[in-house]
């Protein structure tokens, strides 16, 4: 048994063990799991000059959500066809029904393919009216047609977050620039007062804010012509993103969206996703000038030769 | 560049139309810091900027030999800048340079060039008679391919043939004007926006949406370029006292590409040399000098005087390619063409 002012000391040492323990477990848990909101209320965001929390840095998601912000099993390609009938035809009626890459994208194989992914929608649910269930589902069939992705068209907000590209935030006094590399599309984030937008727009009409470390932007004046990823999901030109981009680590942001668009939606929705900086020796933001990139796959059958082929186009 | 213009026009208007009003209305912009300096301690160059002046790239050819107008001569193009601008305000400024007026134009909108040269401010004169100050004459040292190129250019301006994606311009594709006249150049706005955040400073040029986000070395000999070549190269900066320079390298080649100026073009050995001083509070000294063997016999300085717009100026999102109904009807108008040969 200990006792006295030895045994005082003792305890205090255990306690003090054990508090040093606790917290490595705790920094640990921060290290190995995604920080979650307990994480971000206890880490301080380092501070700008001008005292702000300091959001600089190359930044990009490391999910599938680009694929499909909703839950979803692995499959063989975007753009599927379904396979040919199974029942009486030879050879085929043992295998399971399945659907098969389109043709426009067999050529991938594996590298067409679509990870599974666990989304990024609170609740998984998408709370479409009737109708906008039923173009969202169209647009899945259409994907390959109509996803302004593949045409290079500004990729909106906010699916260029989390496009599979980095993007940029850079941090002045009253001006925040998000820098992304998709098709070289820039957000101007206005932290003080600013007139309203004077037209509909690709990448929306952003005005920020501090609430305590959290930047939140409230982004408006969108066209209805974006989506928010490859599975079809879309919006109006009503469309209202609340974000919020908070530090909750050295290295990561939680990034947490509210959808607002009363002419699809029956109520707001959500989600929710960690970005990662990229830590990466010289990592910049470079040039992904895709227009170049598409202009044979929009261009190339219209004129009077087609460049691909030095056929003249009949 | 005529449809370029068209479907710029419609989707700018709204655009230039609050950029308009803009200018009327008082900042509501934190004022800067009386040092000129960003919170951690640059000189701040921030703000949204335009070339305003009357003065030309290159030395118009009766003004040969001079460097400077008279006295009298620059009061003579007060009076004129004067009276265009009261024209362009009148709606008949066209028929003042060459071009149709409003009133004669045969289509209805038609009036996009008249719209797209409207500065809504008056251009400012000065007693130089050219932007290049090396070489002495004032010209654009092409060599004899670059020269051809630039004619068969300004030949085909407009007016084709354009039998495929690749016959228009980088800018009726929507790729870019290139980098080297970004900073002043520019009809449809010519305006650019300097971000500054610690250890980057970025352009936003409105046409286009070109954006060059470049990282600040701590000195000349610390600025070491990447390996990746891109169209607007590789850019790093770093600050010679109050005076930000940028020295760009590693361009790709595009010179097989059609340009409106062939001056512009990229090349992988066009090397770029750009100082940005602040001379007063709303005056950008810009010097640019050019080198580059597959357009130019020797290396080019122009040296441009840019203004900063009010406070509260924006830049807008310029949706070029995804509003570019021009191309396939142009394409389209080139088929037809064909057909009737």
């Amino acid at each position: 048994m200990i006792r006295g002012r030895w045994g005082s000391i003792v305890m205090r040492v255990a306690a003090w063990v054990a508090i040093i323990v606790a917290s490595a477990v705790a920094g640990a848990a921060v290290w190995t799991h995604v920080p979650q909101t307990s994480a971000a209320e206890t880490y301080q965001a380092p501070r700008t000059a001008a005292g702000a929390p300091d959001l600089n840095g190359i930044w990009q998601a490391l999910n599938t959500a680009n694929y499909d912000v909703q839950a979803h099993a692995a499959r063989p390609a975007l753009a599927l066809i379904p396979a040919a009938p199974r029942s009486g035809t030879p050879g085929l009626t043992r295998a399971t029904h399945v659907e098969l890459p389109a043709p426009a994208v067999r050529a991938l194989g594996a590298v067409g393919g679509v990870p599974a992914g666990a989304g990024v929608v609170e609740g998984n649910e998408i709370p479409y009216q009737p109708w906008a269930l039923a173009k969202k589902k169209e647009n899945a069939e259409h994907w390959l047609e109509r996803d302004p992705e593949i045409k290079c068209f500004m990729p909106g907000v906010p699916r260029a977050t989390y496009m599979p590209y980095p993007f940029q935030i850079l941090q002045s006094t009253n001006t925040i620039l998000m820098a992304y590399e998709f098709a070289g599309a820039t957000r101007t984030i206005h932290m003080n007062k600013v007139g309203d937008s004077p037209s509909p727009t690709w990448m929306g009409w952003s005005r920020g804010r501090w609430e305590g470390d959290t930047l939140v932007v409230d982004v408006t004046d969108f066209n209805e012509d974006t989506w928010f990823d490859r599975a079809g999901n879309f919006h109006s030109d009503a469309l209202h993103v609340v974000e919020r981009y908070s530090r909750v680590g050295p290295d990561h942001l939680m990034y947490e969206i509210t959808i607002d668009d009363p002419k699809v939606f029956t109520r707001t929705w959500k989600m929710r996703m960690p970005l990662y900086r990229r830590l990466d020796a010289d990592a910049r933001i470079r040039e992904y000038k895709c227009v170049e990139f598409v202009e044979q796959l929009m261009y190339g059958n219209l004129g009077v030769v087609d460049p691909a082929t030095g056929t003249i186009n009949k | 560049m005529p449809y370029r213009r068209l479907i710029l026009a419609v989707l700018a208007t709204a655009g230039a139309i609050a950029l308009a009003a803009c200018y009327g209305s008082a900042s509501q912009r934190t004022p800067a810091p009386a040092s000129g300096r960003t919170a951690w301690g640059d000189p701040d160059l921030q703000g949204v900027w335009r070339y305003e002046g009357a003065i030309p790239l290159e030395r118009p050819a009766q003004l040969a030999g001079r460097a400077t107008l008279t006295a009298q001569e620059v009061a003579a193009r007060q009076q004129l800048e004067k009276e265009q601008e009261e024209k362009r305000l009148a709606g008949s400024e066209g028929a003042a340079v060459g071009r149709r007026s409003i009133a004669e134009s045969p289509i209805r909108g038609n009036e996009y060039n008249s719209f797209w040269q409207d500065h809504g401010r008056p251009r400012q004169v000065s007693d130089r008679t050219s932007l290049i100050v090396d070489p002495p004459d004032g010209q654009l040292p092409f060599t004899a391919d670059a020269k051809k190129a630039a004619q068969r250019s300004t030949a085909r301006y407009g007016v084709g043939p354009f039998e495929s994606y690749l016959d228009p311009d980088t800018g009726e594709r929507c790729l870019t004007d290139g980098v080297t006249g970004m900073m002043w150049q520019g009809p449809n706005g010519g305006h650019n926006r300097i971000v500054q955040s610690p250890g980057f400073v970025t352009i936003l040029h409105e046409e286009y949406r070109d954006r060059r986000v470049i990282p600040i070395a701590a000195s000349a000999s610390a600025a070491q370029h990447g390996n990746i070549r891109q169209w607007f190269g590789d850019s790093v900066g770093h600050w010679d006292g109050d005076t930000l320079v940028i020295d760009t390298t590693n361009f790709i080649d595009r010179t097989n590409y059609e340009w409106a100026d062939i001056w512009t073009r990229a090349s992988e050995s066009l090397h770029l040399i750009e100082r940005f001083k602040r001379i007063d509070s709303t005056t950008l000294e810009y010097t640019i000098t050019v080198a580059d063997p597959a357009t130019f016999t020797g290396p080019w300085t122009a040296v441009i005087p840019i203004t900063k717009l009010p406070d509260d100026t924006q830049i807008y999102e310029y949706a070029c390619h995804e509003g570019n109904y021009a191309m396939p009807n142009l394409l389209r108008g080139g088929r037809t063409d064909a057909g009737k040969k």
